[in-house]
């Protein structure tokens, strides 16, 4: 009888063994994964992950676009003759040459108007940038046609856009999406008017913004395409 | 069984069961609120890491149709002289508009972070950031490039930068984190005479005393530029 009561009691005690170790095991697995994702991710909140992934769907709905219109292009090579390329070619020269800024441009946009003191090259640079942000397709500062590769730089004598002095007040004309430009200038706006600096910060949405200016075309002298 | 042991039985019970629910509730507050936490951020991680695949696909879509595009537009400039030109003028266009690769002499840049410390920016300063990178673009475009990478991302005339803290994002691409590496082809020697020149990015180089950004430069005689993989969008402008 007491042997039955030891035997009883000792699988008894390792039952309770079992379990507080699996328990133990369990829990541990749990807060190790927990703090292994949460590590992952430090630095990390849910607002910017929220805001990277607004990016990176409107990225993406950008890129199937050209995905499309590119397969469009490819298709029309393919079935037509000589005229079809001709067209596709001519098309596509004129796509680049606005983008490129060579030639004068037409299109939906907005014209932001900007008067400060103290405001430098870097604000302009910042500005620009927010409106490609916005979806500026074609840009121009004081009727200075800007595309990326063109400097805007500090001097004595106040800020340049392609070695041409821009003084304020700045009229920026911008084509693009109006809406999302309009929400661009709109921010950009507001947040000027908070600087002392600035006397005037005003845009105006147009369904025809016209940017006349040009870059001139600049041959590589250096880099070499196959 | 006594009365007195029977209530006392009754006590435990009721004690078990108080602690029992108090163990459960701080459990609740305690684990599953972080695991719900754990939760959502796996969510939005997952869909991040579904919308970079999906945009890194679209990217080698697109870089393969351009290929086939070129190729069917040299099988049509084959046939006909006017067809020829036509293309010639285009291959140019692409070249400067960064959609072909480029390659020649340059510049190469490595930023990389520095050491956390004091800082009145929000304490983001020792991060390489997107306007590090658009302040060098700019420079390097001033200083004579005449194309320019950003860890193999080509900068075209409708580029942009974004981000935020240590976070670069340019045009479409996915996020980026320092270390970055941006190459320029061009006038070799003015670029490296504007990074050697300490007046230059006055930013970067209060940042580098500050807080140990790293920054470091060096020239050579041929760096090869991918060609740009993304979207030029040109929808709504129109040549007058």
């Amino acid at each position: 009888m007491s042997a039955l009561f030891k035997r009883q009691a000792s699988s008894r005690a390792i039952s309770v063994w079992l379990i507080a170790l699996l328990v133990a095991l369990v829990a541990t697995i749990q807060i190790r994964s927990q703090a292994e994702v949460e590590r992952s991710f430090a630095g990390t909140d849910t607002t910017s992950l929220a805001f990277l992934i607004d990016n990176l769907h409107r990225a993406n709905d950008s890129l199937q676009a050209e995905t499309a219109d590119l397969t469009q292009q490819e298709a029309t090579l393919q079935s037509g003759g000589d005229t079809a390329a001709s067209q596709v070619l001519t098309d596509e020269a004129n796509r680049l040459r606005a983008a490129e800024g060579l030639v004068p441009v037409d299109g939906p946009g907005v014209v932001l108007v900007v008067n400060a003191t103290g405001l430098g090259a870097l604000d302009l640079q910042d500005a620009l940038n927010n409106l490609g942000i916005g979806g500026a397709e074609a840009i121009a500062v004081n009727d200075r046609r800007f595309v990326v590769g063109v400097p805007i730089e500090q001097t004595q004598g106040g800020v340049t856009v392609g070695g041409a002095l821009v003084p304020v007040p700045w009229t920026i004309s911008v084509i693009g999406d109006a809406n999302r430009l309009a929400q661009a200038a709109d921010l950009m706006t507001q947040s000027l008017r908070a600087d002392r600096r600035v006397r005037e910060a005003t845009y105006r949405v147009e369904a025809d913004v016209v940017i006349r200016a040009v870059v001139s075309e600049r041959p590589f002298v250096y880099g070499v395409a196959p | 069984m006594s009365r007195r042991r029977v209530v006392s039985i009754f006590v435990v019970a009721a004690v078990a069961m108080a602690t029992g629910f108090l163990v459960a509730g701080q459990a609740k507050v305690q684990l599953l609120t972080p695991s719900n936490q754990v939760a959502r951020y796996q969510a939005l991680v997952r869909s991040v890491q579904e919308l970079e695949a999906s945009n890194a696909d679209s990217r080698q879509k697109i870089a393969a149709l351009r290929a086939q595009i070129d190729a069917l537009e040299a099988a049509a400039a084959q046939r006909s002289a006017s067809t020829q030109a036509l293309q010639s003028k285009v291959a140019d266009l692409r070249a400067r508009a960064a959609l072909t690769p480029l390659s020649g002499p340059g510049v190469e840049i490595d930023l990389a972070d520095g050491v956390p410390g004091p800082d009145s920016t929000g304490g983001s300063g020792y991060q390489v950031n997107f306007k590090d990178v658009q302040d060098l673009v700019n420079l390097l475009f001033a200083e004579g490039a005449e194309g320019i990478a950003v860890n193999g991302h080509r900068i075209t005339p409708l580029s942009y930068f974004s981000g935020s803290g240590g976070e670069v994002i340019v045009d479409q691409g996915p996020p980026i984190n320092a270390p970055i590496k941006l190459q320029a082809v061009g006038n070799r020697t003015r670029m490296e005479a504007a990074l050697d020149d300490p007046s230059v990015l006055p930013d970067i180089r209060a940042r580098e005393v500050q807080f140990q950004l790293q920054v470091s430069f060096s020239g050579g005689p041929d760096y090869s530029l991918p060609a740009y993989d993304s979207s030029l969008e040109t929808s709504h402008v129109s040549p007058l």
